[in-house]
């Protein structure tokens, strides 16, 4: 099925149930060659061409879910929304940037996903279609924390992103210097209207993290009227609370009143926190520079 | 390569040949003789064996274990052949000839009957009238286990209960070389660690099997050792050998022996349960748990030296993880123990090297086995003496390089051209890349990547060293023959000869061989099936030196029964003619007439052997005369490591190598970068991860090949033509000896760059990173 709009797309899965939307397929197809997945039928949303675009409202931009990645990697878009723009670049070899979506990389939610991190951070919000004309709205971190679900037969449709006018960055760790699955990311994105600092962890647990504490400190220390420059003791001070605070010490074994020493992470959990800690205070230096 | 192959570069013959713009394709030795396969690999027309169809094929899909090691209570096929479609289920009990096979020992079941010992052990097998059906109904079979603990350390097999009947240690070789007792000024050691390489080839594992009429069965395969495939199956098969035929199709990428038995096997016994062809095609996690990867190793070491850093002694101790079952792990220890020293001069040794079974996924036959993970070590303890001695890296190592006349640890004198400081001095001396500060408007690749989170701050270079050897053709005694025919007919000559095209180029050598000898440009090569005289598996150099040899011995038989009459009647020898260019001429000009002419309607056809010098098996002290002939390599790499992140990338890699002779210099550079890419993978990325034996991931996302952005820029400084005497061209073998000293390269770049021991392969970001 290759429906034309979004209610046409809807109104498929509700008359097939057991169909599965597909966008690019790069994560669905997969699962499907292997033959870990047999869905009844598919429903491709390639054709829905009011998805694959953007507008603006109210200081906001509504992104289409059906963007690629290559197309948020172009410069006019990376001009709106830089973080997001250098995430769709990171985001593997150029024929999964050219297929991949940006709603795909929501619903799969895969803990790697690149765009994930800067979504949480930039706080965005999911519009979501469902039946009969039926539409809610629904923050991105609801979704990727599994607090809400998409209901049968619902599509997400648009992204609705800040537009913050304010250096943003997104930096990822590989193992390797081609496209690769990220080790760890961070996004950081400066609100210099609310005075705020928003930062994200992503790769290192199953949904993005946000260091909130961590992000409230550092606003504080920020000069917003001036050059907003921090002492690199306060950048990595920052990286060191944002490392902490996604990847705590393990709790002591023992009983309450009588803790044993704390059990020390393992060696690869330890590089885990000094690669966050790095990316973060990396990221908001570059943020402020 | 395969007679399809050259349909369709026929047939695309619009597109012509890059050498035919007009100028003549070149042709003979020494000469960038193109292949003839480039066009319809590069257009997607070259036939693999995923290609195939038969009309009214069958598909089988395998059931494989999902456990490590378990005990079989039953297997209940039942609901699987009840299924619409299926037209076969067969196990163990389905076997009529021998129930396991090897490629040494016969110690690995068809099927699995009663244990299982590796996860993704075959245990059934389905043909269905459709790919899916088949997959269905091999998840439909029903097996019951009893769950038992899997033994994945290998320091723990010696002491646990036995996987196999035949025991845990599968070898031990305990070599004794001068005085065991003899001690040094100074003593460094060191543990190493090597990961699981997979040989990942870029294909996919398929085939499809015919059933004869004869009740024998041909299977098309791309596989790299055919006779030996074959025997292994027709014992399986309760066949004399003539009854199964093997036919090698397209390869599409080998890094050791191609096709594991357990494809072709089923495949072939399904092909004649259901009297239909059938085909199998795997998906990429199965081929990741079926075939043979590199043997995971620990090394534990002792460097003895003398002030001047005059290497004394060498201890070591070498444990390979050999998996479950035998497959080729006994060369893979004798290639580790005779190595173990590297290509240095060392009076005395004293090393223990064991292979043992572990319920890990299989290892065998993968480029360089065994010389590979020695050399990780002992380049380790190089660059731990020179530290120790605050001696260059570089001179350690010329102090006591190996040259031609020195002796072996097992023994054996290097008789072969040995230019090892040669080439160490060339990779030293050649200039180094220049710094990004020095070339500021260049881009900076940084270590993560274009798009990575690298920071020129935290940045540093490093420089590392390392020497390497391998050895050529099979060792301990292996029956080396390989056999050729040359058949001349109008302008035209055929090579036939089993050695299989594997990306190696000796479809191209061949031809290069008989345009050399005989003079005639337009050379076809015969696809390989097991109906020709057997010429042994493709790797070490074997078809190069073996089947190289056969096919100039039969073409120059051919040229003598094309010149013997006219050099009669003439009253002059053959050698006072010339062919050149399909013409004969005498060294006077007297004499000038075609090869058509000459030949005066017949065909003429010249079949040869080559069988290289024997070699003898190591003894109970490891000593002895195993090698036909060893090949060197000296590698240069330069790294850039972000410290805080500990990624790494390879800035440039300087090879100079010992090479014999230059037979077709594009395709030679093509085999070196090749290894060296695979070297740099194994280096940083290439290990397949296993918890408890079970492979987690088997997916090219988690294993991180090297892409054309971890792709260093190669510099191949050197290549040293000293031809190896009794090899025929006196070419040696090129691609392994890159393979296995470039990750040893690498690791001593990045112990330069960041201080750290850097003693595990694939080097790991957090043993990448710093604080200096």
């Amino acid at each position: 099925m290759l429906p034309a709009t979004l209610e046409e797309a809807v109104s498929a899965l509700s008359a097939v149930p057991a169909a599965v939307p597909v966008a690019g397929g790069t994560d669905l197809m997969a699962d499907v060659n292997s033959g870990h997945l047999r869905p009844a039928a598919l429903v491709g949303l390639g054709r829905i061409s009011e998805i694959r675009g953007w507008s603006y409202q109210d200081g906001h931009a509504v992104l289409g879910a059906g963007l690629t990645h290559a197309r948020m990697g172009r410069p006019d878009f990376a001009a709106l929304i830089p973080a997001l723009a250098a995430a769709a670049r990171a985001a593997g070899p150029p024929q999964i940037r050219n297929a991949g979506t940006l709603g795909g990389n929501i619903v799969s939610a895969s803990p790697t996903g690149d765009a994930l991190p800067v979504l949480a951070a930039l706080e965005a919000t999911l519009s979501i279609a469902g039946p009969d004309g039926a539409h809610r709205e629904l923050p991105v971190s609801h979704l990727l924390a599994g607090m809400d679900i998409l209901r049968p037969s619902e599509i997400v449709g648009y992204v609705k992103v800040p537009l913050l006018h304010a250096p943003q960055t997104f930096l990822k760790a590989t193992s390797r210097t081609g496209p690769s699955r990220a080790l760890a990311s961070v996004a950081v994105v400066l609100d210099p209207m609310r005075r705020g600092v928003r930062c994200a962890v992503g790769a290192v647990a199953p949904m993005p993290l946000r260091p909130l504490e961590a992000e409230q400190w550092i606003a504080t220390l920020i000069d917003w009227d001036g050059d907003r420059s921090l002492a690199p003791e306060a950048l990595t001070a920052f990286g060191e609370y944002v490392a902490m605070a996604c990847i705590p010490d393990p709790l002591p074994a023992g009983p309450e009143e009588n803790p044993g020493p704390p059990p020390q992470l393992p060696p690869a959990a330890l590089h885990l926190r000094r690669t966050v800690a790095t990316l973060a205070r990396r990221g908001l230096g570059r943020a402020l520079a | 390569m395969t007679e399809t192959a050259d349909g369709h570069t026929g047939a695309g013959g619009a597109a012509p040949l890059p050498g035919a713009r007009g100028e003549p394709d070149p042709h003979g030795l020494g000469v960038s003789v193109l292949p003839t396969d480039s066009y319809a690999k590069a257009q997607g027309t070259f036939p693999y064996a995923a290609d195939l169809w038969a009309e009214g094929l069958l598909w089988a899909a395998v059931h494989r274990s999902p456990h490590p090691h378990a005990r079989i209570v039953s297997i209940d096929t039942a609901e699987a052949a009840k299924m619409p479609g299926v037209l076969a289920v067969i196990t163990h009990e389905d076997v009529p000839g021998d129930s396991a096979h090897g490629r040494r020992i016969a110690d690995q079941p068809a099927f699995a009957r009663d244990v299982v010992r590796y996860f993704g052990e075959p245990i059934a097998a389905v043909a269905a009238d459709h790919p899916d059906t088949a997959r269905l109904a091999a998840a439909a079979i029903a097996v019951e286990y009893e769950v038992q603990e899997a033994v994945t350390d290998p320091e723990k097999a010696f002491e646990s209960e036995p996987l196999h009947p035949d025991g845990n240690l599968l070898r031990h070789i305990p070599l004794r070389y001068g005085d065991p007792e003899a001690t040094g000024d100074v003593v460094v050691e060191g543990l190493y660690r090597i990961g699981r390489q997979d040989p990942a080839p870029i294909g996919a594992e398929a085939a499809l099997a015919v059933p004869r009429p004869d009740g024998g069965v041909e299977i098309y395969t791309a596989s790299t050792d055919p006779h030996t495939d074959r025997d292994l199956a027709a014992a399986c098969f309760g066949l004399p050998p003539e009854q199964v035929k093997i036919v090698v199709t397209g390869v599409p990428g080998s890094m050791g022996d191609r096709e594991d038995a357990a494809l072709q096997i089923p495949l072939g016994l399904l092909a004649m349960r259901t009297g239909c062809p059938v085909k199998i095609a795997l998906t990429r996690e199965e081929s990741f748990l079926g075939h043979a990867h590199r043997h995971p190793t620990l090394l534990r070491y002792r460097h003895h030296a003398d002030n001047a850093g005059n290497l004394v002694k060498v201890e070591a101790q070498i444990l390979l993880d050999g998996g479950a079952y035998a497959d080729t792990s006994s060369d893979a220890l004798a290639a580790a123990v005779s190595f173990a020293c590297g290509p240095y001069v060392v009076p005395h040794a004293v090393i223990d090297g064991w292979v043992v079974r572990t319920n890990n996924p299989p290892s065998g036959h993968v480029r360089g086995e065994g010389a590979l993970q020695v050399c990780a070590a002992y380049e380790g303890q190089m660059d731990k003496l020179a530290e120790r001695l605050g001696l260059d890296p570089v001179e350690v190592r010329r102090r006591n390089a190996m040259a031609t006349g020195d002796l072996l640890p097992t023994g054996q004198t290097v008789t072969c051209p040995a230019p090892v400081a040669e080439l160490l001095t060339a990779v030293h001396e050649a200039p180094l890349p220049p710094l990004p500060k020095d070339a500021p408007e260049e881009d900076w690749l940084l270590p993560g990547g274009p798009e990575g989170a690298g920071d020129p701050s935290a940045v540093r270079r490093g420089v590392g060293y390392a020497l390497g050897m391998v050895h050529m053709l099979g060792a301990e005694g292996t029956d080396e023959v390989s056999t050729a025919t040359v058949k001349v007919s109008g302008p035209v000559a055929t090579v036939m000869c089993a050695a299989v095209e594997s990306g190696q180029g000796f479809d191209t050598l061949a031809r290069q061989i008989v345009q050399e000898t005989l003079g005639i440009e337009e050379v076809h090569v015969a696809s390989v099936d097991t109906d020709q005289p057997p010429s042994g598996a493709s790797g070490r150099g074997r078809h190069t030196w073996v089947s190289g040899g056969a096919v100039e011995r039969a073409a120059k038989m051919v040229r003598t029964q094309l010149l013997q009459p006219l050099a009669a009647k003439f009253g002059m020898s053959t050698e006072l003619l010339t062919i050149s260019e399909g013409k004969i001429t005498s060294y006077d000009g007297v004499l000038s007439t075609t090869v058509a002419e000459a030949l005066e309607g017949k065909e003429l056809w010249a079949t040869a052997q080559c069988r290289p010098h024997p070699t003898e098996p190591l003894d109970e002290w490891g000593q002895g005369d195993a090698f036909v002939g060893l090949a060197f390599a000296a590698v240069r790499a330069v790294v850039d490591v972000d410290i805080e992140l500990g990624s790494v990338r390879v800035v440039e890699v300087a090879l100079a190598q010992d090479v014999g002779a230059v037979l077709n210099p594009r395709q030679l550079r093509a085999r070196l970068e090749a290894g060296i890419t695979q070297g740099i993978g194994t280096a940083l990325t290439e290990h397949l991860r296993v918890a408890k034996g079970v492979v987690r991931h088997a997916d090219f996302t988690a294993y991180a090949l090297p892409t054309a952005l971890d792709a260093p820029d190669i510099r191949i400084v050197k290549l040293v033509e000293e031809r190896d005497v009794v090899a025929p061209f006196g070419a040696k073998a090129a691609s392994s000896a890159p393979v296995v000293t470039t990750p040893s390269a690498v690791a001593a770049a990045v112990r330069a760059a960041t201080g750290r021991p850097v003693n595990r392969m694939p080097i790991r970001p957090q043993a990448a990173v710093s604080s200096s």
